[in-house]
């Protein structure tokens, strides 16, 4: 059985895509390299990560499937579910022969696969747009920390660059220990040590305390319906939220 | 008074107001400024209630001159007052918003001395936001009814949404319960709305440096169960404000019982059932190209509480079915009771690349439980009872209370899923 390791990246499993056309040797799987538990028989190939080859598959994708293939590529990535890159390898190959309308076969598996976990991704992405929380810090920089369930700090990245562009902001994701960074002019991707304490600026608390009072009154007395509310605000997104938060 | 204390009393007022959406607009934002509106609209919480919170919802000022009686703020009622200042609403709002707490502020006001002086504070408000602070995030704004036309279009040009509230669906309604309120006086700022929204829509088509005005539409909200007007006349009258006035949107309000004035009706709770049956059937209006005339007349002048109205006009129309999977025409797949607009797309793009059984149709997601008895998969029927409208009827009430428990109750405000 051969294997395809790869370091874990978006470039690298692409890369991976290209070879496994290149080498005409379909890979049994294609796993990132601190995942594999290699058994006996396997065989394996060592992925080298390259630009190149990358953006070729990358172009490839959108040009010769669609645009909306690509993304849904991307957003099963970083849904970080078990086997997502053998997943993304089949849909691929069939993108490759059926071209853009590989995405009609709805009774299809592979591709009612792709795009359930791609919406969840997308659901996700759209949800943390709302739920995500700044509390503003002593040197003026806004920082809100979240644990989303799929990695999606990237896609909501440019949400905040261009709506809250004349600010510093930090998002941190403190499961993964990655934060996005904001200086008012870029936002680039980097580790942020989970542990780390922050000092809250001075009108924070007033700023927290007026939130909470206001949410606490929109409710209208005798339609209370907590299931709903969990139904739209999983219990699991209350850590941050300043609206859930005792004092 | 303190501004905490004031916030607490003028957003516990403006909570009767339903809307809350904040979607239609794509300001964008500008270099130096905050804010930026998405199309789609953005939830930033949900309260206890189970309600989205999107905006910064507050009345201005609750110090009111009218006397309205289905109102908390009626100027007869015992409750605790306060009236913001521009400043204030706006520090507000863009320190919630810097905070990612609100997608932007929904403002309203009581008729705090009188109606233009009302409406100019509110101006006076979101100018301040727009060009001092340089907020580019969603703005809400009320018009006050009897103001002059001349400050509600030139708040127009600040605002992504305004909206003026009918409340009572009737004349009659309104002559009881708030006298001061006039039919043509609130049409009539709609109206003006209505063509402003369209002329600047006209012009910026043809000069793009045009100012935006009102891009995400005009809304109202209607007050329902305070008087006896039928739902039958309410669905005409949104029919009306759809068609006639272009309007994005019409809010339903349970009437929620405020008072004890005998002018009002007699209810313990809020009909909540019944608000929720009109999101259904004005949501038939707006996306399933049904009209009012189709799901309500003389004789069935109140929705069906037991069954959604698609449902019901189904039953009553049972001629039309069943319709086969694979052939029917997109608009009559909409029409099928269980099948929504995202079964209704799915359905229609993977019958392009081949025919659909009914175990096709559950892995492509489609809810099966009642569209079964209305459809047929390659010229086979699915149903367990015969097409008989007793017999269907039987089926779909049954289901419907098995797993409701109150939760079909809950459907209101800007998120109806429909089926
Ligand atoms: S005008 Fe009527 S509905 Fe509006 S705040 Fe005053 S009393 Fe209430």
């Amino acid at each position: 059985m051969l294997y395809y390791i790869y370091d874990g990246s978006f470039q690298g499993l692409l890369t991976a895509v290209y070879e496994a056309y290149y080498r005409r040797e379909e890979p049994f799987d294609i796993t990132p390299e601190n995942n594999f538990s290699g058994d006996l028989f396997a065989r394996q190939v060592h992925i080298k990560t390259d630009g190149d080859k990358a953006g070729r598959v990358f172009r490839a994708v959108k040009e010769k499937i669609s645009p909306r293939a690509i993304k849904q590529v991307y957003y099963v990535f970083l849904s970080e579910i078990m086997q997502r890159e053998t997943l993304i390898y089949c849909y691929l190959k069939k993108g490759f022969k059926l071209g853009k309308d590989v995405d009609l076969y709805l009774t299809d598996k592979t591709v009612h696969e792709i795009q359930k976990v791609s919406q969840k991704v997308g659901r996700e992405k759209h949800r943390m747009l709302g739920l995500i929380r700044f509390r503003k810090l002593v040197g003026d920089i806004y920082y809100a920390p979240i644990e989303p369930d799929y990695n999606i700090v990237t896609l909501v990245a440019p949400h905040f660059a261009r709506r809250l562009s004349d600010q510093n902001w930090v998002i941190h994701d403190t499961r993964r220990g990655s934060a996005v960074l904001y200086n008012k002019k870029e936002w680039v991707l980097a580790q942020l040590d989970p542990g780390r304490e922050f000092r809250l600026s001075e009108e924070e608390k007033d700023y927290q305390q007026m939130w909470r009072g206001y949410f606490n009154s929109a409710s209208v007395p005798g339609r209370t319906n907590t299931r709903l509310q969990r139904q739209f605000m999983p219990v699991r997104y209350w850590k941050y939220l300043i609206e859930k938060q005792e004092l | 008074m303190e501004l905490a204390e004031k916030l607490k009393i003028l957003s516990a007022a403006a909570k009767y107001d339903v809307s809350c959406s904040s979607s239609g607009s794509r300001r964008a934002n500008v270099p130096g400024g905050v804010g930026s509106a998405a199309y789609s609209g953005i939830c930033h919480s949900w309260t206890d209630d189970g309600r989205c919170v999107s905006l910064l919802k507050i009345l201005f000022s609750n110090e009111c001159l009218y006397n309205c009686a289905y109102c908390v703020n009626r100027i007869s009622s015992d409750t605790p007052r306060a009236t913001f200042t521009p400043e204030e609403v706006a520090d507000l709002t863009i320190n919630f918003y810097r905070r990612n707490y609100i997608e932007g502020l929904f403002l309203s006001s009581a008729i705090y001395r009188n109606e233009n002086y009302t409406m100019e504070l509110l101006l006076k408000t979101v100018k301040k936001l727009r060009h001092e602070y340089n907020f580019n995030g969603y703005i809400h704004l009320k018009a006050i009814p009897g103001a002059d036309l001349a400050l509600i279009s030139e708040a127009g040009k600040y605002a992504d949404r305004m909206s003026v509230n009918i409340e009572l669906p009737s004349e009659e309604g309104l002559k009881l319960l708030a006298p001061r309120k006039k039919k043509e006086v609130i049409l009539k700022s709609i109206g003006s709305l209505t063509e402003n929204i369209k002329r600047y829509r006209e012009e910026r088509k043809v000069f793009k440096n045009t100012p935006t005005f009102v891009p995400a539409g005009q809304s109202t909200q209607l007050i329902v169960g305070a008087t006896p007007d039928s739902d039958l006349k309410i669905m005409r009258l949104s029919e009306t404000l759809y068609k006639s006035f272009d309007l994005k949107r019409v809010y339903y309000s349970a009437y929620v019982p405020v008072s004890n004035d005998p002018k009002l009706p007699r209810i313990s709770s809020p009909p909540l059932v019944r608000e929720n049956r009109l999101y259904q059937a004005d949501w038939l209006l707006r996306f399933y190209g049904f009209s009012a005339g189709e799901l309500l007349d003389k004789q069935h002048p109140n929705l069906d509480l037991e069954l959604d109205p698609k449902a019901s006009w189904a039953l009553r129309n049972l001629h039309l079915f069943p319709v086969e999977i694979n052939t029917a025409e997109y608009r009559m797949l909409l029409r099928v009771p269980g099948i929504g607009v995202t079964s209704a797309k799915r359905i229609a793009a993977a019958r392009k690349v081949g025919s659909l059984g009914y175990e096709d149709l559950k892995k492509i997601g489609v809810v099966l439980k009642r569209a079964r008895y209305f459809i047929t998969c390659r010229g086979k029927y699915f149903g367990d009872v015969n097409i008989r409208e007793d017999l269907i009827k039987n089926k779909l009430v049954g289901s419907f209370q098995r797993k409701s428990d109150g939760k079909q109750l809950t459907m209101f405000n800007d998120v109806v899923p429909y089926r």
